[in-house]
């Protein structure tokens, strides 16, 4: 207690530096809460909306799939199937997708698609792409009055072919049986715009996509959501461990499905890294400057604590100690600074200068993340890395002849 | 009696070459137990060099410094300031109080650092305190006290950890007549009643006229030494 109490004392003794000192280690941990919490928020919004837009928080397809996707590796669609999926515990929603190349035409052109077959009710409840829908409505899951399938295409496709809606579509492709896949559809819908990762998809409402592809009562793959795309790797052993006893299928978290995308953000997640280490630097350097003018300053102070009998150990936990005191009070000061600056920025947010559209879907709104580790990881990178600093001249106190420290006194 | 400390041909110099400088030049020197010992001589004779390597606060050129029979130089820097800590009491001359902390947690310190549970750091100091007559002042910061009070605080420092011996370099010389005159009368109340080794750098001639032992020393040799019954 008395050597916490020195080391309180040590650094009050010049209130203006430790006010200062204090501040930019304050202001570093305010700055990484809130790097961190808009970084971790964007990201959040970015993989939760990918996710369920696009590959789920896990896939069920058989063995091979999701290495090489071809038509002829199919999984069962049934209702039975679809029960006793979202039976399981973390399961939260789950649909059936048929996904092939096809060619579309036109009045006059023709143009090369990707076509995704959908169960437009499981759908609905799953991904955004009702949401999506720039013109026209969600297409029927059953033929039309005049027998026609109805579809939804993607901007580029209606671009390319100069359909609108109302207009028919043709599409050729190859059935799963051998078969050759020709039919004709409706345009009820435009998905998204000519960015959007769909844009050269048609969307099929399941029967029809299984009777194009000659695959009654089949998928290529379930698309499976828990309740958070934290959850997928633990949703994944889950959907493996159900599949146990049919070995010809398999589950894949989002981060295979798509291991391109899932590299990509891990890449910008470190990218973002930088900016947090020039934050942490700067905060360094001046707890250097001040930690080092404060040893300077007690060198003759120091000798005589070695002289009555303080082992060098001591007194580098000292200097240690007194660093440790003024990080954990900047970061508690911070805290209070922080958490009302977070709650703000998690709950309301803020507009972005141009807004974003990911896949059809405008995202106005940046938000950052309220979690827990917002908060502590900042601080313990804070503290850890002045404590760090602090070792060097922590030595130099600790390395003082008693004699010559005392001249100067 | 065994001696408390020894030096053997104890040497300390400073530069080389033609600047070179003999601060300390082959002192034999025992100190027994009980002793209140002045060492004298002039300004820059080696007084204060002396006392420092017989307190292992610098190491010698050549020789040895023995404290109680061990040698200094075959000490870790963790053995020696454990040594000091648990055998040495310095009094210094300008007190070298620790500032932030008052005169009863400096008096604590070096307990703390033995050890000592905190209701006897406790009863220790107030004892000691009272003992050098600052009762009541125990909780005042060094740059609340006087310079007289401040040194009778670095005494009750030197002395509550009960050392085998205390060093004081010239603990008067910056002490008014009187104050410097009471605070000897103590420390020489102390040495009496309690036993405690004394050893003083002085060119006080109060201290003299004190001390059991005196020792003379010039140009860093030592050049005389006279014994008395009671100083």
């Amino acid at each position: 207690m008395l050597m916490l109490r020195l080391a309180f004392r040590n650094i009050l003794r010049n209130k203006r530096r430790t006010v200062l000192t204090m501040l930019s280690m304050l202001g570093g941990y305010v700055l990484l809460v809130l790097s961190l919490s808009v970084q971790n928020g964007s990201y959040e919004q970015v993989i939760d909306f990918f996710t369920k837009d696009s590959t789920g928080h896990a896939q069920i397809s058989e063995v091979g799939y999701q290495q090489r996707a071809t038509l002829y590796k199919a999984v069962p669609a049934s209702d039975a199937f679809y029960q006793q999926l979202t039976s399981l515990p973390l399961v939260s929603a789950a649909a059936p997708r048929i996904k092939s190349g096809a060619l579309a035409y036109g009045e006059t052109k023709s143009f090369p698609v990707q076509v995704v077959g959908v169960d437009a009710q499981k759908e609905a409840g799953l991904s955004f792409l009702a949401e999506k829908i720039k013109q026209g409505r969600y297409f029927n899951a059953q033929p039309n009055s005049d027998g026609y399938f109805e579809v939804m295409v993607g901007a580029a496709v209606a671009r390319q072919l100069q359909v609108a809606l109302g207009d028919e579509l043709v599409l050729i492709s190859q059935g799963a049986d051998g078969s050759l896949a020709n039919d004709l559809f409706s345009i009820v819908g435009l998905i998204g715009s000519t960015e959007s990762l769909d844009a050269r998809t048609v969307y099929l409402p399941l029967l029809a996509a299984q009777n194009f592809f000659a695959m009654p009562g089949e998928a290529h793959y379930w698309v499976v959501l828990a309740g958070n795309y934290r959850q997928s790797d633990e949703l994944t052993a889950q959907l493996n461990q159900w599949l146990a006893d049919r070995p010809e299928l398999e589950a894949a978290s989002w981060k295979v499905v798509s291991e391109e995308f899932y590299k990509t953000m891990q890449a910008d997640i470190e990218g973002g890294y930088i900016f947090y280490y020039i934050i942490i630097f700067l905060v360094c350097i001046g707890v250097l400057n001040t930690v080092l003018m404060s040893v300077l300053e007690r060198t003759g102070e120091f000798g005589v604590l070695k002289a009555i009998g303080t082992s060098p150990s001591r007194l580098f936990f000292l200097i240690i100690q007194e660093t440790l005191l003024l990080a954990g009070l900047s970061c508690l000061f911070g805290l209070l600074a922080a958490l009302p600056l977070n709650y703000w920025l998690a709950s309301t947010g803020f507009a972005l200068p141009e807004p974003m559209e990911i896949s059809g879907v405008v995202m106005a709104h940046m938000k950052g993340q309220w979690d827990l580790a917002v908060f502590v990881e900042p601080a313990l990178i804070v503290i850890g890395s002045v404590a760090l600093i602090a070792v060097f001249p922590a030595l130099k106190a600790a390395r003082i002849v008693p004699v010559d420290a005392m001249r100067g006194l | 009696m065994k001696p408390v400390i020894e030096t053997r041909q104890l040497g300390r110099f400073y530069g080389e070459g033609d600047t070179l400088v003999r601060a300390l030049h082959q002192v034999d020197l025992q100190i027994e137990p009980g002793e209140f010992t002045a060492i004298v001589g002039p300004s820059g004779s080696g007084k204060s060099t002396l006392l420092q390597l017989m307190g292992g606060l610098d190491n010698p050129d050549e020789g040895t410094v023995l404290l109680k029979e061990k040698a200094i130089s075959e000490m870790s820097g963790r053995e020696l300031s454990d040594f000091r800590r648990d055998h040495i009491g310095f009094i210094f001359q300008a007190y070298n109080l620790i500032p932030v902390l008052s005169a009863a947690e400096n008096c604590e310190y070096i307990m703390l650092l033995q050890g000592i549970p905190a209701a006897e750091r406790k009863a220790r100091v107030y004892a000691m305190l009272e003992q050098v007559g600052l009762k009541g002042k125990e909780q005042r910061l060094p740059n609340q006290l006087s310079g007289g009070q401040q040194q009778r605080v670095a005494v009750a420092r030197a002395m509550v950890s009960r050392p085998d011996i205390i060093l004081a370099d010239e603990p008067t010389a910056n002490l008014d007549s009187q104050t410097g005159m009471d605070l000897l009368d103590m420390m020489h109340e102390l040495n009496r009643q309690q036993g405690m080794t004394f050893v003083f750098s002085t060119h006080d001639p109060k201290i003299m006229e004190r001390a059991s032992r005196l020792i003379h020393i010039e140009d860093g040799r030592v050049i005389g030494e006279q014994r008395r019954d009671e100083g």
